[in-house]
């Protein structure tokens, strides 16, 4: 019997044993069990409330930007009065509308052309638009029954025989509605009077050069205006609730013409909205990654101190007789069981939030949102199932290793998997995490070089750290050193304490500053008052006449800029010899956006609509270059011709004083008595010229040659709204070669009748009426604001749940060390004092390392991403290591206050 | 019940190996009572663990109900550990998070048993808890928690007892109910007992008394029993 018990068998004696499995389900029994067991006892609440954080923050913001993108682009769809536009000086191919209606789309058409209207007691000047039945396809057209009046929405345009007027065409044209007016060889009777109409921002030339006149598309042809060859701007346009069958039509589209026409959506429509949606979507973007990011290292936090405090509760699981893969099957169960409950209330509470976002922007949020996908909670859920998966699986799964004799011998160490491995998985799940919800490797690389240059960091720090302390021990004489020898002792902790601080220090300081940025740059750009009518193709002698029209009449008017069409010939006397790149910033913030256009009228309308640039009304010069430029956006889209098209004419002007929102980037803008033969040129066209400070520019500028002094360069605020010019002359430079001018004015919707009256004192000036476009952009703006703001506040209670579990994750160590203080006599101060420190030095140090962190990741995030451009915050450099301070201080000392209130056995029983 | 044989328990330290058990053999009879005393550092502890299957012995081995525990991984001994054996500890060890009757329900639940309640609800009554058997450890008084230990150790109607100096952090008058509460319970369910203790009162109590001085058997009050192999080569000589 020796020999069998020698080679380690049971006897045949042995007691009989069962295989010591237990049924799936008395392991999950138990899973539940001690999952609720655990949240009544408070022990899971922070975990569970980081869980649903996570789902909370990802779902609410999924779900607001799923729907208020859906919502802005249907509002921005407004502005097309459909989802996509196709238009074209020339008549658009008939299949192109056939076929759009076979693939299910809903199709309207337009014309717009200017005419003379005339009615038995006058004329003016209008923009004559006729509309097919279908029109409008979004928005809607609101009319009333007589001038300057609210208007009520009606559901499509004027029948045949109708003709459809502006209020401010009525007195002018001496009538009231029911009168007859006429156009061409047809009359019409006056039935309404247009209040608003949909795409009225997003039109031509052509829709800009008086008051809007409709009428149906059957009475064009009656009319006898529309000639071969007439100035006419045709318009499809098409609209479907099935976005994927406009991606069909747009594929068939390009296939069939070779590019040779494009669909326009409202982001090519107008910049500005472009812009501001794109920086949003970035920014509500960034803003979920940080709430993720906090919230998986919430959850790390957490779990690893939850399984610290298991510990025990393992190995008594395993003295009586549970494996460790029983073990873990618990805790898989717990977690997975944890999942299912947070995921349920996250996207709950996200569903909540994203509804309490969308009442905040009630007010600004016009249409009818379009109901949410199923999507958002997909990846809220997924979320937690990663963030638990990266962040919280090694810590549990470490428990698994708890030897049992710990029930014996508390001092045995735990076979963990070592401290750093959870923060490997965490950073691996992170950098997945970021990377499949931004699917944006800039983002990722950006976040990911932030972080790890913190963690860097923070390695040198706690090196000299280490070095510089020779002797650690209690030093519980001061507390100051007390505190000191307490950072040291625990400097492992520390250095990942203050990682975790300065990482969300840094998220919600980057989160702040971008969005104040933001804010106030889209204020900047579109300030109260921004003048809201260009005019035009005005004569020196008559500028004296419209100034005083304007001060008579209250408005507000601006700087009269002369402007003259000019074409750079040679630059230090050879020819210029454009780089090829055409995507910089001026072209992307000076041209429609790749549009690929012959509908010259309506390219040329938003070069002066957005830049005040190539206004020259009729120039045909200056419209081939403008049409040339936009149709050049597009790198791949350029060719010789469009490079040749840039350098062919300019608008350009001369002007004493640098004009606002423009900035010198290189040499100087000249003096008051500045000679004649300087130039200043913008500096993204002096690049892509080639052209360097001190070169001589030669310019033909109506059939004469000038030559110029390049001596300062200029950078533009082009989404200004205002006139921008890439080349400005000094004074006396070419004033002498015969200019018209230019001016802006704010007329707010009551004064409009007064163009009237300035139309018909200066019947030579070209008016442009750009308020409506304002008007709509200062509304998105006003949206996306409001939801930036919420998205921070997210962001920021995400933040405070990190800083609240970081602290709470060495508390246990912190209690017992200053419980055995306590009982060797230290007083409750010295107790709170070296705390006080120790946790503000992590504090101040967290907020430094935060503070370079983000002024690193904005310099980053600024210049590439939002475009914007980077200024040192001085103001954070003491607010942000001075707020860390103050934070990690209060919250620290307001954790650990117990330790000096609870008597000190209570503690170290509690603890043992 | 258990057999110990030459059974050596070494760890690494900075100044060495150093050697905590040193070729110990001992041999347990079923339903005997065993105290195993010594000053602190004497092995006492180790001894238990490595009895209990809680450790693994550098050589040598144990055999639990005839198991031996040599052959086993710690998956397998917690099987056995599970079936056979029961626990008090010097500190409690209830989970402070479950009540007095959650922690005694835990080892049958652990078993699969469904009627865990009602087994812990009596065993609970039987250790003059009735009335407390909603409050949590921290409600209860030192004497009071480790009446609840107890409860949980023979919840399972384990065959062997191991308990680490039961009345250690007891006052002397608690701590002589304890010892009066494992006994009659020992006697009830006919439990091998095998206890570690200091208390010299504690150790009387049992049938026979191991004293261990730095990691090895001074003296055995039931000496001949030591070792069936003894026994055995006794027998055939």
């Amino acid at each position: 019997m020796s020999s069998v018990l020698g080679q380690g068998e049971s006897s045949e004696s042995a007691l009989a044993l069962d295989d010591g499995s237990k049924s799936v389900g008395t392991l999950l029994g138990l899973a539940s069990r001690l999952l609720w067991r655990d949240w009544r006892s408070g022990e899971l609440r922070l975990l569970f409330l980081a869980l649903v954080m996570a789902v909370t923050s990802v779902s609410g913001i999924a779900l607001f930007t799923d729907r208020l993108e859906k919502a802005l682009l249907l509002e921005s769809a407004n502005m097309l009065a459909a989802d996509r536009v196709l238009s074209s000086g020339r008549v658009l191919p008939e299949d192109i509308f056939m076929e759009a209606q076979s693939q299910g789309l809903r199709t309207a058409r337009t014309l717009s052309f200017t005419s003379m209207a005339f009615s038995d007691a006058g004329n003016m000047l209008v923009s004559a638009k006729a509309v097919s039945d279908t029109y409008p396809l979004r928005g809607e057209m609101i009319v009333a029954d007589a001038p300057f009046i609210r208007g009520a929405p009606i559901a499509s345009g004027p029948q045949p025989g109708e003709a459809w007027l502006e209020s401010r065409a009525l007195p002018a044209l001496g009538i009231e509605v029911g009168d007859t007016v006429y156009v061409g060889e047809a009359d019409f009777t006056v039935s309404k009077i247009i209040i608003a109409e949909p795409d009225r921002s997003g039109g031509g030339m052509l829709d800009n050069a008086g008051p809007r006149l409709m009428i149906h598309m059957d009475d064009v042809e009656k009319t006898n205006v529309v000639q071969l060859g007439s100035r006419v701007s045709y318009r499809f346009l098409f609209a479907t609730d099935e976005m994927p069958l406009l991606d069909t039509f747009e594929a068939w589209v390009g296939e069939t013409f070779e590019g040779e026409y494009r669909l326009r959506d409202v982001r090519d429509e107008s910049q500005e909205v472009s812009e501001a949606l794109n920086r949003a979507e970035s920014f509500l973007l960034l803003g979920s990654l940080f709430a993720v990011l906090l919230a998986g290292v919430a959850i790390a936090l957490t779990a690893k101190r939850y399984s610290e405090r298991h510990y025990d509760y393992v190995a008594i699981l395993k003295t009586f007789g549970c494996t460790s893969r029983q073990i873990g099957f618990i805790y898989l169960c717990i977690q997975a069981l944890l999942a299912v409950v947070a995921i349920g209330v996250g996207s709950l509470l996200g569903w909540a939030v994203h509804h309490v976002i969308l009442r905040a922007l009630q007010a600004v949020i016009t249409v009818d949102l379009p109901a949410a996908g199923f999507e958002p909670f997909v990846v809220g859920a997924l979320t937690a199932v990663i963030c638990l998966l990266s962040f919280a699986l090694p810590p549990l799964l470490a428990l698994r290793e708890t030897p049992p004799l710990r029930v014996l011998r508390k001092d045995i160490s735990q076979q963990t998997i070592g401290d750093s491995v959870p923060y490997i998985f965490g950073v691996g799940g992170t950098i997945g995490l970021v990377l499949w919800y931004s699917q944006d490797f800039v983002l990722t690389a950006v976040l990911v070089v932030a972080v790890a240059s913190i963690g860097l960091l923070l390695s040198g720090m706690s090196y000299a750290l280490l070095r510089s302390s020779s002797a650690v021990g209690m030093r519980a004489g001061s507390a100051w050193k007390l505190a000191m020898s307490a950072a040291r002792r625990r400097r492992k902790q520390n250095v990942l304490q203050v990682m975790v601080f300065s990482i969300t220090i840094m998220s919600l300081l980057i989160l702040g500053l971008l969005r104040s940025d933001l804010i106030s740059d889209w204020q900047a750009q579109l300030p109260e008052g921004t003048p809201n009518h260009f005019m035009m193709n005005i004569s020196q002698p008559q500028i004296d006449g419209i100034e005083s029209f304007f001060e008579e009449n209250g408005v507000q008017g601006n700087a009269f800029y002369p402007l003259i069409s000019a074409r750079v010939t040679k630059i230090n006397g050879a020819e210029p010899d454009p780089q090829d790149d055409l995507d910089t910033d001026a072209e992307r913030g000076t041209l429609a956006g790749g549009a690929q256009s012959d509908d010259e009228d309506e390219e040329q309308t938003k070069g002066a609509a957005r830049v005040g640039l190539g206004i020259g009304y009729g120039q045909g010069d200056a419209a081939d270059s403008q049409t040339a430029e936009a149709s050049s956006d597009n790198a791949e889209e350029a060719d010789e011709g469009a490079v040749r098209g840039r350098l062919s004419r300019r608008q350009v002007t001369w002007a004493q004083d640098l004009p606002a929102d423009n900035r010198v980037t290189g040499g100087e803008w000249w003096s008051e008595a500045a000679a004649p033969g300087f130039v200043s040129i913008e500096e993204d066209y002096a690049d892509w010229l080639d052209i360097e400070l001190g070169d001589i520019v030669e310019f033909e500028i109506n059939a004469q040659t000038v030559s110029a002094e390049v001596n300062s360069f200029r950078s533009v605020r082009w989404d200004n709204m205002q006139p921008n010019f890439f080349i400005i002359f000094s004074p006396g430079t070419i004033d002498h070669l015969g200019a018209t001018f230019l001016s802006t004015a704010l007329m707010e919707s009551e004064q409009k009748v007064l163009l009237n009256e300035l139309v018909k004192r200066f019947p030579t000036i070209v008016v442009i009426e750009i308020d409506a476009l304002i008007e709509q952009i200062q509304n998105i703006i006003a949206q996306v604001t409001s939801a930036i703001e919420l998205i921070s506040v997210l962001v920021l209670v995400c933040g405070a749940l990190v800083l609240l579990a970081c602290v709470n994750a060495t508390l246990d160590e912190r209690f017992y060390e200053n419980a055995i203080l306590r009982t060797l006599g230290a007083g409750k101060k010295l107790i709170m004092t070296s705390l006080l420190i120790e946790f503000a030095s992590i504090g101040l140090m967290a907020g430094l390392v935060a503070t370079l962190g983000a002024e690193a990741s904005l310099y980053y995030l600024q210049e590439q991403v939002f475009e914007q451009e980077f200024n040192l915050h001085y103001w954070v450099w003491v607010a942000g290591p001075l707020a860390g301070m103050l934070i990690i201080a209060g919250l620290g000392v307001n954790s650990t206050r117990g330790v000096v209130s609870i008597s000190p056995l209570n503690v170290l029983r509690r603890l043992n | 019940m258990i057999e110990i044989r030459k059974l050596t328990k070494s760890v690494p330290t900075s100044e060495g190996t150093l050697t905590i058990l040193n070729a110990v053999s001992l041999a347990i009879a079923e339903s005997e009572t065993v105290a195993i005393v010594g000053a602190s550092g004497s092995g006492k502890s180790t001894l238990l663990g490595l009895m209990a299957g809680l450790d693994a012995a550098t050589s040598g081995d144990v055999l639990l109900g005839g198991h031996s525990l040599a052959a086993m991984d710690e998956e397998q001994r917690a099987v056995l550990r599970g079936q056979i054996v029961g626990f008090v500890f010097q500190s409690f060890q209830l989970l402070p998070s479950l009540t007095a009757l959650e922690n005694v329900m835990l080892p049958i639940e652990l078993k699969g048993d469904d009627q865990a309640r009602e087994k812990a609800l009596s065993l609970l009554e039987r250790v003059g808890l009735g009335e407390r058997v909603t409050h949590y450890p921290n409600q209860l008084s030192g004497g009071e928690q480790q009446r609840v230990a107890i409860a949980r150790a023979f919840a399972t109607e384990a065959k062997i007892l191991f308990a680490d100096e039961p009345t250690g952090n007891l006052d002397t008058a608690t701590g002589s109910k304890i010892i009066e509460l494992i006994f009659d319970l020992n006697k009830e369910f006919a439990t091998t007992l095998v206890l570690v203790t200091h208390d010299e009162r504690l150790a009387q109590r049992c049938g026979r008394i191991v004293r261990l001085i730095a990691g090895e058997i001074e003296s055995d009050t039931g000496a001949k029993l030591t070792s069936r192999d003894d026994a055995v080569e006794n027998a055939s000589v």
